[in-house]
């Protein structure tokens, strides 16, 4: 069902006439395919992790990293590992790309045994993005970018072509930064090269520790809202390990919580927020979970499309209240053809004559379908308002979220979890 | 004046003991080179071997050099070598080893680990990773421990002229054989003026051998 509708996205993404989707067809990089230990299986890209252990150490010092860790991830899919320091959520990571053995159970990747492989070319087909970013500061961007592809033996002109198409992908002018060093940028631009280097070589799985931990909370969020663009096309298959229950959230398509070494709960964002496994998870997903939920639904899940308290701003007043009084409606949305204007309430309208366009209180915010309904509710109580307009992206009228809507759609959610 | 005065009467003397002492210094720092920059690089990967190498290196270190060159000379003298170039060059060799080896050792030993995870999880082998990271960021420090074995044996050199190896030591050492004062002046002055430069041009090189991206 997942992989279905994965596909079907995949095909639409592919159809977009999209610069950077397509640049990435392009140069699919025939001789890194050669190269590629998982060519043969193209198509049934996965990690399975199958009774995971790691033993750090021996005899009374040994210390149970992970234990019995079995998942897996599906093509196309985000794993985030969460949890607590030192729940082995990180080794689990270093572990798919053998920088840490296993001690016991195997890791699968395209249906291979990871121990059976090379350990270079299990690598060189997995990009690597870590927390301390790990530029070379003695290469500059370029050269930064260039190791994995140069390692593959790719010719010259393809690596710079690929170089420039990389950094505009992250948002970096190619002109300005090819040739600047790591210490030149900021942390959020070298962490933009940390991605764009792991991605050189069109790998097919990302594996990411906590890579925008080092980033102050602005940059942090604008970075991950572009990763998800970016991945939205490029639809890798990424193992990413995290401890902030927020960017798990907005990242994960699954979510593996840790503790102690052990998988406690594997499931999408919005199971392990409405349905924790256990106490562990709940305590961790934290009491505000339901506002979490918020931050996941967007507004157009909750929003009323067809409201009835609508009006458009050429009517008179004096019939608009008379609208009012018949509905024993509260306010009136004013609207231009599509476009909202604002509202009205029977104050306004009170002893007034002219068209209601003119005497229009507007809305201190405008929301979007997309946006979350966390922003929705906290707009709401922030101007002491019941209901906004949304609006379409080209900014036409969508329909009104209002706080009974979102508290139906919280509702229904649990209603949901608790029936299966 | 005395000094200027035996200058210029032998100044083509002094610019061949100079030229002496600047081959006998330039070949025992090359030998060095060879030998302890892989050592240094080799025994970051043994801690155990790392301090019984850098522990020798600085029990020579505390050898006087005088005593060094006694040492030598009966086991030398088997192969016919006691006195004259080979065991001073041995001993300069021998001295600068600790700088070098230690240098390289703790630069190497420095670089972020986070950057040789990184080389590591991209699939570099541990040969490329030293060679494309690890030693590019040594360097700067690698050869200040150059910088600073060539200054100090510049120094010893000069007593090498007491086992016949040549070089500006030569000056002292006749001089106070002959009470000339001038001449132990001309050769300190001649030693002194070697090292400031010899300083000066390692502190040069070390500036352009360091990687652009770590001199910003």
């Amino acid at each position: 069902m997942a992989s279905l509708r994965q596909k079907a996205s995949r095909e639409m993404i592919s159809e977009l006439p999209n610069e950077s989707t397509k640049g990435i067809h392009f140069t699919q990089p025939c001789d890194a395919l050669e190269r590629e230990p998982f060519a043969l299986n193209r198509g049934f890209c996965m990690i399975e992790y199958d009774s995971v252990t790691k033993v750090f150490g021996a005899g009374k010092t040994a210390v149970l990293a992970t234990d019995n860790v079995t998942f897996t991830i599906e093509e196309g899919e985000t794993a985030v590992f969460l949890g607590p320091s030192g729940c082995g959520k990180t080794t689990m990571l270093r572990m798919t790309n053998r920088l840490e053995i296993l001690t016991r159970g195997n890791i699968r990747v395209r249906d291979r045994d990871i121990m059976e492989m090379n350990a270079q070319e299990l690598r060189l087909a997995m990009g690597y993005v870590i927390q301390q970013i790990g530029l070379f500061p003695n290469k500059t961007i370029a050269g930064n970018i260039a190791i994995v592809p140069r390692m593959l033996n790719w010719d010259r002109k393809k690596i710079d072509e690929r170089i420039d198409e990389l950094l505009q992908m992250v948002k970096l002018e190619p002109d300005i930064y090819r040739n600047r060093y790591p210490v030149e940028l900021s942390g959020g631009q070298q962490q933009r090269v940390g991605v764009a280097r792991a991605l050189a070589a069109d790998p097919d799985i990302l594996l990411m520790d906590e890579p925008f931990g080092a980033i102050d909370p602005i940059n942090r969020d604008m970075i991950q809202d572009e990763f998800l663009k970016l991945q939205a096309q490029l639809k890798k298959t990424i193992a990413f390990v995290s401890h902030d229950i927020h960017e798990a959230i907005k990242m994960a398509d699954k979510i593996a919580i840790f503790n102690e070494g052990k998988l406690i709960q594997y499931d999408t964002p919005e199971v392990i927020l409405m349905r924790p496994a256990n106490k562990f998870v709940s305590d961790f997903v934290g009491a505000d979970r339901t506002l979490k939920v918020l931050g996941l639904l967007r507004v157009r899940d909750a929003m009323n499309p067809t409201p009835r308290n609508v009006i458009q701003g050429r009517v008179g007043a004096d019939e608009a209240l008379k609208f009012m009084e018949e509905n024993n409606f509260r306010h009136l949305l004013v609207l231009r053809e599509d476009k909202v204007l604002g509202y009205v309430t029977r104050k306004d309208l009170k002893y007034e004559q002219g068209r209601v366009e003119e005497l229009v209180e507007k809305f201190p915010e405008e929301l979007g379908h997309r946006d979350p309904l966390r922003e929705a509710l906290s707009a709401m109580l922030m101007h002491d308002i019941v209901s906004f307009p949304v609006t379409e992206d080209n900014g036409s009228f969508a329909g009104t979220i209002s706080y009974q809507r979102i508290q139906q759609s919280i509702l229904e959610l649990y209603a949901e979890s608790q029936d299966d | 004046m005395n000094l200027f005065v035996f200058l210029q009467e032998n100044y083509s003397t002094a610019l061949l003991l100079t030229w002496e002492h600047l081959w006998m210094v330039g070949l025992s720092l090359l030998i060095a080179i060879c030998t302890g920059v892989p050592i240094g690089i080799l025994i970051t990967k043994n801690k155990n071997l790392a301090q019984k190498i850098i522990g020798s290196a600085n029990v020579i270190m505390t050898i006087p050099s005088i005593a060094l060159f006694g040492l030598m000379l009966p086991v030398l003298a088997v192969f016919g070598h006691g006195l004259g170039k080979v065991p001073a060059i041995i001993a300069l060799v021998l001295y600068s080893e600790l700088p070098i080896i230690r240098n390289t050792f703790i630069a190497i030993k420095n670089v972020d680990p986070a950057m040789v995870d990184a080389g590591k999880g991209m699939g570099m082998t541990k040969w490329q990773l030293l060679r494309e990271v690890e030693i590019p960021l040594a360097v700067p420090v690698i050869i200040a421990g150059l910088r600073t074995a060539a200054v100090m044996i510049i120094g010893i050199a000069a007593i090498a002229a007491y086992v016949g190896a040549g070089g500006l030591g030569v000056f002292i050492q006749q001089g106070i054989a002959r009470s000339h004062e001038s001449m132990v002046l001309a050769g300190a002055l001649c030693v002194s003026l070697l090292a400031v430069i010899v300083d000066l041009g390692m502190g040069f090189l070390e500036r352009w051998l360091t990687p652009r991206g770590i001199r910003l």
